[in-house]
């Protein structure tokens, strides 16, 4: 059973020293340092990031989104046709981002994070390393539309975009990529046209995994086993859901990432805690299937709560990984 | 308010360059509290002052003593530990408070402040307290075992501010609920926990609403216990007023007609015809023109110049109103 990390990790600590980024964006802010002193900053947090995440002993990582100021931003900056709106709450989080404003046809050259991949592949020593995009439900239902003249349109154009952006990501060496899409469970009623989108993003070749997280996914549950990808991440754990039992609907190649500690609340949970959830999931899913992974990014937690969020989630697999299905 | 169009500020300032070194120093154990708090009461003053040059109805006291709207009054209770940094946007940080333990108000949070600023000045000044829900959403919650629980829990320690604050004579108490569309589906125990606070006071009550989708909530938001509902609007486009042609709005607007996370501010012209559009749905007399929200992230020119704006594009309608017989 391995484990992995969702989203973004976070970027600053509560100790002086874990606060080099934060102060480098704020010199960069006032014109005290250059572009080139501002990215060495970005680069160093990205390694302490990586590294905080294999000292936990996760077997696979992204880069930790250091660069990203919210999970759509660097495709709402990089995309043509797209510039970036007024703030906004991402979902039920007092977690705000820029607001997409799509004003033409969007061109994605594909290119947008192939240099962070690049950077983490070299800075990760013992963990794999996967890529993440923003999902397109989830970037087509938070945008300003003033361009396409039907939702389906505009969802489609955005799986199209973000497929070429993995597409890039694999020429660079990705073998799986997430697409965090929590619009999926946010707004079930949309299934079939994610379904579509899905298809588009199938075509890029590289095993993907849909991730969802707060919210559940009971409604659609049955619909997403159908969804052509090699991994569905889901939130089991911080509201009520049936998902756990229902785990057998799944196809027996699709590898289940289980949601397993709260990446929303500092309440930490026992690495039985976490074993015990991750048994009662190997009672449908054989253990080569299952991963365990926090709900959601860790960013919505203090450095210090996500490492020891990794350390429970990581204790929890290792004593729940002897359980036979 | 004898003026129709009454002006208005969401509540928080810019602080001025020495009182945020002094927080800093004082932060590093290198100022004394009395010291900072002297500093606190001489920028309130000045937040005072340019507040009665701008012109500006009713007043609020800028809230050089807080910083964060929901830690400021984590700290002050009991059952709250202040818990480790967390991003809310960009470069912006903030300490995200823990519900550890059962909490309970040990002595007034706001009620000196309130008295000592009030001392500055014959114009009303707000009282200010951040509502139970968005308490409960801004904070991890690991004490109480539902959010509702949470929820009306911090409400009986909120009434208790707030009563506190009618009695040292506010006449204006200002419960902000910014978070109260994080979950739609659990607006029943935002008005179950706003009803709490305010059952008892005769003060005018004011709820502010900021940065969520208010579609989501209207109209079941014109249930929330207060007389006025305090909204970001230019940040928006105005777009919430369509929501106004569908099912009347009910309550006072505070209509917000500056963008406050911009370095630019809008023309008078621009402001003044967001005013014309609340008009359309709200009379002059209980609408209340002011910023989208706190100014807290703005230095203290670009506060003066948004402020500044707003007065102007006021009296720019206020002029159009007297011309037209009603």
């Amino acid at each position: 059973m391995k484990t992995t990390v969702i989203g973004a990790y976070p970027k600053v600590g509560d100790d002086a020293a874990a606060q080099e980024l934060r102060r480098a964006l704020h010199r960069h802010d006032r014109g005290e340092i250059a572009d080139g002193d501002l990215d060495a900053a970005y680069d160093a947090t990205t390694r302490a990031a990586l590294k905080e995440i294999e000292d936990a002993g996760v077997d696979v990582t992204n880069d930790g989104q250091i660069r990203w100021d919210d999970p759509l931003a660097p495709f709402a900056r990089a995309w043509g046709g797209v510039s970036r709106g007024p703030l906004e709450r991402f979902y039920d989080n007092n977690t705000y981002f820029r607001q997409p404003v799509i004003k033409g046809p969007i061109r994605a050259d594909g290119l947008t994070l192939v240099k962070d991949f690049a950077f983490a592949r070299a800075a990760v020593t013992r963990a794999e390393l996967k890529g993440a995009v923003c999902g397109p439900l989830t970037f087509a239902t938070l945008a300003e539309d003033r361009h396409f003249p039907s939702l389906e349109k505009r969802v489609l154009a955005v799986a199209d975009a973000v497929a070429a952006e993995i597409r890039g990501l694999k020429d660079a060496g990705a073998t799986l990529v997430d697409v965090e899409d929590p619009a999926l469970v946010a707004l079930p009623a949309h299934i079939e046209l994610a379904r579509e989108a899905y298809g588009r993003i199938a075509g890029a070749g590289v095993a993907i995994c849909l991730v969802t997280y707060f919210f559940p996914p009971d409604r659609i549950l049955e619909s997403l086993a159908s969804f052509r990808v090699a991994q569905i991440a889901l939130d089991v754990r911080s509201r009520e859901t049936t998902a756990l039992g229902r785990l057998d609907a799944f196809p027996k190649t699709t590898t289940i990432v289980l949601g397993a500690v709260d990446a929303r609340n500092t309440r930490l949970e026992t690495p039985d805690e976490v074993a015990r959830l991750a048994e009662g999931a190997l009672r449908l899913v054989s253990p080569d299937r299952l991963w365990l992974a926090p709900t959601t990014s860790l960013e919505y937690l203090p450095r210090d709560v996500a490492r020891a969020k990794l350390a429970a989630l990581v204790a929890g697999a290792k004593s729940a990984g002897g359980v036979e299905a | 308010m004898s003026e129709v169009l009454p002006t208005t500020t969401v509540g928080s300032f810019g602080k001025p360059d020495y009182l945020t070194k002094a927080r800093s120093q004082h932060a590093r154990g290198k100022l004394g509290a009395t010291e900072l708090e002297e500093l606190e009461r001489k920028a309130t003053a000045e937040w005072i002052r340019r507040q009665e040059q701008l012109g500006l109805d009713v007043l609020v006291d800028g809230e050089m003593y807080r910083g964060d709207m929901v830690a400021y009054f984590a700290e002050r209770l009991e059952g709250f530990k202040i818990g480790g940094l967390v991003r809310a946007y960009g470069n912006r940080y903030y300490h995200k408070p823990i519900i550890a333990g059962r909490v309970k108000r040990p002595a007034p949070m706001t009620v000196s402040w309130f008295e000592y600023t009030q001392s500055l000045t014959s114009k009303p000044v707000k009282g200010m307290l951040t509502g139970p829900y968005t308490l409960l959403d801004w904070s991890y919650n690991e004490a109480y075992p539902t959010r509702r629980e949470a929820a009306l829990a911090l409400a009986q320690v909120v009434r208790e501010e707030a009563e506190d604050l009618e009695r040292a004579g506010a006449t204006y108490i200002q419960i902000d609920e910014p978070a109260i569309h994080a979950r739609p589906e659990e607006i029943d125990i935002a008005i179950e926990a706003m009803g709490l606070v305010t059952q008892n006071l005769k003060a005018k009550t004011i709820s502010h609403i900021c940065y969520g989708d208010f579609a989501a909530i209207y109209p079941r938001v014109l249930e929330l216990p207060v007389d006025q509902l305090d909204l970001a609007m230019a940040n928006y486009g105005y777009r919430w007023l369509d929501l106004f042609e569908r099912e009347p709005f009910t309550k006072e607007l505070a209509i917000g007609i500056v963008d406050v996370h911009a370095h630019e501010t809008e023309t008078v012209a621009e402001a003044a015809e967001g005013i014309r559009k609340g008009l359309r749905f709200v009379p002059a007399d209980r609408l209340w023109p002011h910023p989208d929200c706190g100014l807290k992230t703005r230095t203290v020119d670009e506060c003066v110049e948004k402020c500044r704006i707003v007065v102007e594009a006021t009296k720019v309608v206020r002029r159009e109103l007297a011309k037209v017989p009603a």
